[in-house]
């Protein structure tokens, strides 16, 4: 069972990794974001600011809008067996639809994180080169790691089951929406989901790194309970209830495929 | 292993795909005949486990298709070229088999890749075994398809008319690959094309809307239109009552073979029938137009 895993795991690493779209979103909105920032942005902190803080602006700034990328990649990842016409050969196999969608999951989220991480480690580098501190290839791997990958973890889950469900495009315009909305419009204005735990844009980890509110993280508005005062502890719970709320939709992910494969 | 199928039914929404389907399939090479929309591929389908029935029983190797533990057994011992299979266009020909071979519990590296190795052999793709599947051809891609169903010595194979739109080389080394391998197993055969049953296979089924309405000796399909099967040459119209099955013009005037229980035309002669109209014979009987 685990090894059936690991197989799935491997080779929906490589189709992922090999695809070039992949690549062209998260390098093309990285450059973007590294040029088109404002003042304001990581690239003005002054000398002397700490590599933590550095490294956690850069990961939150790329965390705004790589996820959507990240999304956009993913959504094919489950429903292309049955475009392709490898459903049935996958149904036909003694392999659980369980271990075929964990590691569908866990190898395109291994393989769309590649790039994302490069993408951390090459700002390092471009920092590294006037700031001189080692230690901001190590903040460039932690703040991944907590601003990042939580997101990607999550965005990957519903990327993954939501087209079983709706088409891909009508997801992929959905998702669109959705980001702005759940991260970065302001809870002053409307009511949104922007600034609380559940915002995968990973405000909370950043201002634990960064050592001050990053972007919205606890402001007050729209479901208060879900605010607390940023921190390591608020930053930990964030990611724990991201990891929860992605297992939600991966466990419909199996009878939704076999309704398809069998109707 | 032996297939029994015995008052198998299945149904999507309100089309009744197999309408009591009872079939007995003994090991070697048998051949599916049957229409477009007959229910070839839902019965296949269902053998892989893929499908469930309706109603019905349907046993291989002894094992209940209709249990999930029954299902699990037979799909360890199956290979299944479904119809219009698909493969990845990003891994190699290589990595698509070492896949499905893991996917199959093939967990021993070395024993998997010299099973690749000599199935690549088989199906002449080892030149291309580290080539994406992006570019493949139809021919290519089906046998890559066949290596897929082959691996892991499955004694139960099924494929879905694995010879439609190849070339007649192709379809001719295909189908002889396919006999090849069904010494010691059981090979289900789905096709449209007569001829490939009439080459490779003993015993065969034909299916018609949902039932199976002949199974037995490939013999037995010639049979149907024996004392049916006529010649005429004529310069005028084709013959009206029967249904022609050829005409090839020459010189002297039209020749047509035709299929039908009364004499077609004063001037008809008898012939001996062909497996395929024998199969037009018994789809005349089946579904009468
Ligand atoms: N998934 C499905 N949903 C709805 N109807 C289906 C489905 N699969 C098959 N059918 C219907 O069931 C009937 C049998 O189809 P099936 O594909 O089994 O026939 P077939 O003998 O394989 O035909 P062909 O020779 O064209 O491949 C057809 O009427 C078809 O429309
Ligand atoms: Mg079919």
């Amino acid at each position: 069972m685990r090894s059936r895993f690991a197989a799935v795991c491997r080779y929906e690493f490589r189709m992922q990794v090999r695809k070039r779209s992949l690549w062209v979103s998260t390098v093309g909105l990285a450059v973007l974001i590294a040029v088109a920032q404002g003042d304001r942005g990581p690239r003005h902190l002054p000398a002397g600011t700490s590599a933590a803080e550095v490294m956690g602006s850069w990961a939150l700034l790329f965390s705004m809008l790589l996820p959507i990328g990240f999304g956009m990649v993913l959504a094919d990842r489950l429903v292309r067996d049955h475009r392709i016409g490898a459903a049935s050969l996958l149904a036909s196999l003694p392999t659980r639809p369980g271990a075929l969608v964990a590691g569908k999951y866990a190898g395109s989220v291994a393989a769309t994180a590649v790039p994302g991480l490069l993408v951390l480690l090459v700002t390092a580098a471009g920092e590294f080169a006037h700031r001189g501190d080692l230690t901001l290839f190590g903040w460039a791997v932690a703040a991944f790691a907590v601003v990042l990958l939580p997101g990607l973890a999550f965005v990957a889950a519903f990327a993954l089951v939501c087209p079983l469900v709706v088409s891909a495009p009508l997801f992929r315009v959905l998702f669109a929406g959705y980001w702005f909305w759940g991260n970065m419009l302001g809870p002053a204005y409307l009511p949104s989901l922007t600034g609380t735990l559940l915002t995968p844009i990973g405000d909370y980890p950043a201002s634990w790194l960064m050592g001050e509110k990053a972007l919205y993280a606890g402001d007050s508005g729209w479901l208060s309970f879900l605010r607390p005062e940023p921190g390591g502890g608020a930053a930990l719970l964030s990611v724990v209830l991201l990891a929860v709320l992605a297992s939600l939709p991966l466990a419909f992910a199996g009878p939704l495929i076999a309704r398809r494969t069998s109707s | 292993m032996d297939i029994m199928i015995s008052g198998l039914r299945r149904r999507f929404g309100r089309v009744e795909a197999l309408r009591g389907v009872d079939l007995e399939v003994p090991g070697g090479m048998f051949g599916l005949l049957g229409t477009n929309g007959a229910g070839k591929t839902t019965l296949m389908r269902i053998l892989a486990g893929v499908l469930s029935p309706t109603g019905g029983r349907v046993l291989v190797g002894g094992h209940d298709l209709t249990t999930r533990a029954g299902r699990l057994a037979v799909q360890r011992r199956l290979g299944y070229l479904p119809q219009d299979l698909g493969l990845y266009p990003d891994l190699t020909t290589q990595e698509f088999l070492d896949y499905i071979g893991l996917l199959k519990g093939l967990d021993d590296d070395t024993a998997r890749r010299r099973q690749i190795g000599e199935l690549l052999d088989m199906v002449g793709l080892a030149d291309v075994a580290g080539r994406r599947l992006k570019g493949f051809s139809g021919g290519m891609r089906r046998r890559v398809g066949i290596a897929q169903a082959l691996l892991g010595d499955p004694a139960l194979v099924v494929v879905d008319e694995p010879t439609a739109g190849l070339d007649p080389e192709e379809r001719i080394r295909f189908r002889t690959l396919l006999a090849g391998i069904a010494g010691h197993r059981t090979v289900l055969l789905s096709t449209h094309i007569v001829e490939d049953v009439a080459q490779t296979c003993q015993e065969a089924a034909v299916m018609a809307a949902g039932r199976v309405v002949f199974t037995g000796p490939v013999t037995g399909i010639i049979d149907r239109a024996q004392g049916a099967t006529w010649e005429v040459v004529t310069q005028g119209p084709p013959p009206a009552t029967g249904v022609v099955v050829s005409a090839v013009g020459r010189p002297g005037g039209t020749h047509y073979r035709v299929v039908s229980p009364t004499r077609p035309d004063p001037a008809a002669v008898p012939v001996q029938p062909s497996l395929e109209e024998g199969y037009v014979a018994l789809m005349r009987e089946a579904v009468p137009s």
